[in-house]
């Protein structure tokens, strides 16, 4: 186990910096001049200049890599190109509301999703089972952009239940819940089928297997053999896919984030792209890389730790 | 084996939901126009603020934040349609006493924030002397010195007569003034975080990226503003904004000029629009020295043939006022006429006596809606001379750099374009981009003109109305016989806002939250 995890920790970083790598080469590789559209095309000669000496764009590519790879290992990401503000201060603070809005879509989205799945692998080919499938693949293949405008237009705009814009007033635990609610459900709302689907399959599995079948011969409750015997198996992919989830979650969210004008990590990814702000993109890519690898790690060795069969895999 | 109902049952559960919409409603709302006793204005933001010190701001949301918290000599009036400046509340005078000099003397009592002490003339002299060393100092070009004559009083000197420094300068963003103590403890110069403020509002908070507050000074001895508190909320996207506006989360925004018909011809209750200016100009670009086009009469065919008010209608709804020349209505020296116009027939005409037939151009765009549409109409217009056009729509990125020579080859191949450039309130600010100096920089239609440039030149230290209003229209006459532009539209700055507020926009569209009132 222990040269598991160290055999995946050691992946992971590689993988975190292949991603850093190619994502530093497409980014300068994006057509158009950073500069003039960093500044506008009326920037006057200084601002210009100024703006290429703090950017490194006078120096090679490889130069700037190393630069920006060489502040990374001294815990440096550089500055704000604009404000001058230490990158690392301007992510840690966007950084929570992201991992917020992904816990909460996670969490609403597995709850439904698991019981959903238990739901339908309960009752197979039944008229609920096939209601259950349908509006899974419907919450899958609904773009989350999609819902996010809906949402809003309905519980925002005309029934003013919940607040259109931002993340709530700061210090505000329940005005930023309800900031939240919209958002999470947006985000949320595709998870509930991909879980609902993988917690059938692994239960119509798991349900036919011996153990099961011996535990419904002792005539344990049907509720009892599905949740606590069967589920207990069938969640182990599960996990594994939540894990990913998370990930894609982290990044999925900049839809939202958008549309709801919520700070986070991919909104501020995505500004910071378009105004060519590279020290932040750079800052920001290697933050959402090694989160996306360390809950995909995390979820891989918690199902180790779960599965003996996995464990004697090894 | 029995079975306890202790868990929510499915009737309760929906009840539950059903439930919780009004109860969710009834939260307090965070951003109400009057709450909690007080007068709050929230307003969309739409960038984030980055560097608020006036030598080496951005520009544009920054300014709206020194409005409301810096001093300066003068702010924009709009007397009778025409923009104009009157002295800001910090003066007791402001004079132009000759062509190179203004005398200015301040009133007292005016604090800076954080006990740095009384807004004073050394504070004027500082600012507008590192103006002259910053990255705005273009615009202080005309600058020599300041004297000061007192400690309240002193007169700024010109090297030369400026008329436009008043509109484009002193009552715009590079007119802010900064605090001199404050600004030296800060090290020169600053970003986010404004060493000392004196204006009636103070920056209560800032939240990076989602929102600024200004509270009220309590130690202005000016005119107190009409709102206890002005929230500034951060929402980029125009679409999203209009909808935090229709739910009622913000008070005033900003609205794309498609969103423009709906909100004039059906408008939410409690909404006005205002149009603060229409100082973008857009126009058809065409280079002169392409090959394709260096026969005039090809171009004047070209400037014939392009239906503007059809462009209008189907890209900017009848929302943009037609557009005769570079100068924007309500600056000084805008026509109501262009020396060409809409005639396909003579259009047909000119392409005859060209002698040039199977002509294919390309038309480069930004890839925007309004501009795709305009181009889709040219394509149409041209076809009917006989011209095909292909529309090859850009990014920003590329788009930008199409006729700068220091940014690559593609200026060659530059044909004709969609472009759109935006002024200040003074029209000098409008022609420097079109001098022969400005060839393979901003003037992409490459052509040069001696007259042109003489009398740009002379336009700038020029104070006799009525003989800048001569060399203005001559300048545009130039420009018209270049046969280089069709001139499109002027796009406006639009605002919808709650009935009960009066804002007060400067046409360049920053807010000057100081002087909104509520009624």
């Amino acid at each position: 186990m222990l040269n598991y995890a160290l055999q995946r920790i050691g992946l992971a970083i590689v993988i975190v910096f292949l991603v850093v790598f190619a994502l530093f080469v497409m980014i300068h590789f994006i057509p158009g001049d950073p500069v003039a559209i960093a500044l506008g095309p009326r920037a006057t000669p200084e601002i210009e200049a100024r703006f290429v000496a703090k950017m490194r764009l006078d120096e090679p590519l490889y130069m700037q890599f190393f630069a920006f790879l060489g502040g990374v290992l001294q815990g440096d990401l550089g500055n704000d190109i604009f404000s001058e503000r230490p990158v690392l201060t301007i992510l840690f603070e966007a950084l929570p509301y992201t991992v917020i809005l992904a816990t909460a879509a996670m969490a609403w989205s597995a709850a439904l999703g698991i019981f959903l799945g238990c739901f339908s692998a309960a009752r197979p080919n039944s008229l609920i089972d096939r209601i259950t499938g349908v509006v899974s693949i419907g919450t899958i293949t609904v773009p989350s952009f999609v819902v996010s405008i809906y949402m809003l237009i309905v519980f925002a705009v005309f029934l003013k239940w919940l607040p259109v814009i931002g993340a709530g007033e700061p210090g505000n635990f329940w005005d930023q819940a309800r900031h939240l609610i919209l958002p999470a459900f947006a985000v949320g709302l595709g998870w509930v089928g991909y879980v609902a689907r993988m917690v059938r399959a692994s239960m119509l599995e798991v349900i036919g297997e011996n153990h099961i079948r011996a535990a419904r011969s002792f005539g344990l409750p049907h509720r009892v053999v599905v949740y606590r015997y069967a589920l207990k198996v069938a969640i182990l992919p599960t996990i594994t896919l939540l894990g990913i989830g998370f990930g894609n979650l982290l990044s999925g969210a900049v839809f939202a984030e958008i549309i709801f004008s919520r700070p986070g990590i991919g909104k501020l990814i995505f500004d910071m792209v378009m105004t060519r702000n590279f020290p932040v993109v750079q800052g920001g890519v290697l933050v959402t890389a090694i989160l996306y690898v360390a809950t995909t790690l995390t979820a891989d060795l918690l199902a180790a730790a779960m599965d003996p069969r996995i464990r004697k895999s090894l | 084996m029995t079975h306890s109902k202790q868990g929510l049952s499915r009737r309760g559960f929906v009840a539950g939901a059903i439930a919780a919409g009004p109860v969710l409603a009834t939260l307090p709302n965070a951003t109400i126009v009057r709450a909690q006793g007080k007068t709050i204005l929230n307003a969309r933001l739409q960038r984030d603020i980055t560097v608020l010190d006036p030598g080496y701001m951005v520009g544009g949301t920054e300014i709206a934040v020194q409005y409301a918290v810096m001093p300066r000599l003068a702010h924009v009036v709009n007397e009778s349609g025409t923009f104009t400046w009157a002295p800001s509340e910090y003066m007791a005078a402001l004079s132009q006493d000759d062509p190179t000099h203004i005398s200015f003397e301040l009133k007292t009592g005016f604090m800076w924030t954080n006990g740095y002490g009384e807004f004073t003339a050394e504070d004027v002299k500082y600012s507008l002397d590192r103006m002259l060393v910053s990255d705005w100092k273009d615009k202080w070009l005309a600058l020599d010195r300041v004297e000061l004559s007192g400690p309240y009083s002193g007169t700024i000197v010109l090297k030369h007569p400026s008329p436009a420094i008043w509109l484009t300068t002193i009552t715009a963003g590079a007119g802010n003034l900064v605090c001199k103590a404050a600004t030296e403890d800060a090290g020169g110069q600053y970003t986010t975080e404004i060493p000392a403020t004196c204006g009636p509002y103070v920056i209560a908070e800032w939240t990076p990226k989602q929102r600024l507050v200004f509270t009220r000074n309590p130690d202005w001895p000016g005119p107190m503003p009409d709102f206890d508190e002005v929230r500034y909320i951060l929402v980029d996207d125009d679409t999203a904004a209009e909808l935090a506006y229709e739910a009622g989360e913000v008070d005033i925004t900003r609205v794309a000029v498609s969103s423009l018909p709906r909100y004039t011809q059906n408008p939410p209750p409690d909404t006005n629009v205002t149009v603060a200016g229409h100082l973008q100009y857009a126009w058809l670009g065409m280079n002169t020295e392409h090959p394709k086009l260096q026969n005039e009469k090809v171009r004047q065919a070209i400037q014939h043939a392009v239906d503007v008010d059809s462009i209008i209608q189907a890209a900017y709804f009848d929302n943009a006022p037609r557009s005769f020349g570079i100068v924007p209505p309500g600056v000084f020296g805008s026509r109501s006429q262009a020396s060409f116009g809409y005639d396909p027939a003579k259009a047909r005409e000119l392409m005859a006596e060209s002698g040039v037939s199977g002509l294919e151009l390309e038309l480069k765009t930004l890839n925007q809606q309004a501009r795709i549409v305009s181009a889709q109409i040219i394509q149409a217009n041209l076809a009917d001379i006989g011209i095909a056009t292909k529309i090859i729509p850009l990014d920003s990125g590329p788009f930008w750099s199409l006729g700068r020579e220091s940014k690559g080859d593609e200026w060659m191949d530059a044909q004709i374009w969609i472009m759109r450039f935006g002024g200040a309130l003074d029209p000098l600010d409008y022609f420097q981009w079109f001098t022969s100096e400005q060839v393979g920089n901003w003037n992409w239609e490459r052509w040069t003109s001696e007259e042109f440039d003489e009398i740009y030149q002379k336009l700038a230290t020029e104070t006799d109305d009525a003989r800048r209003l001569e060399m203005i229209s001559r300048l545009q006459e130039i420009m018209d016989e270049s046969a280089g532009y069709v001139w499109l539209q002027h796009e406006p700055e639009a605002f919808i806002h709650r009935s009960s507020l009066n804002p007060v926009i400067v046409p360049t569209g920053e807010y000057d939250f100081r002087r909104f009132t509520a009624a």
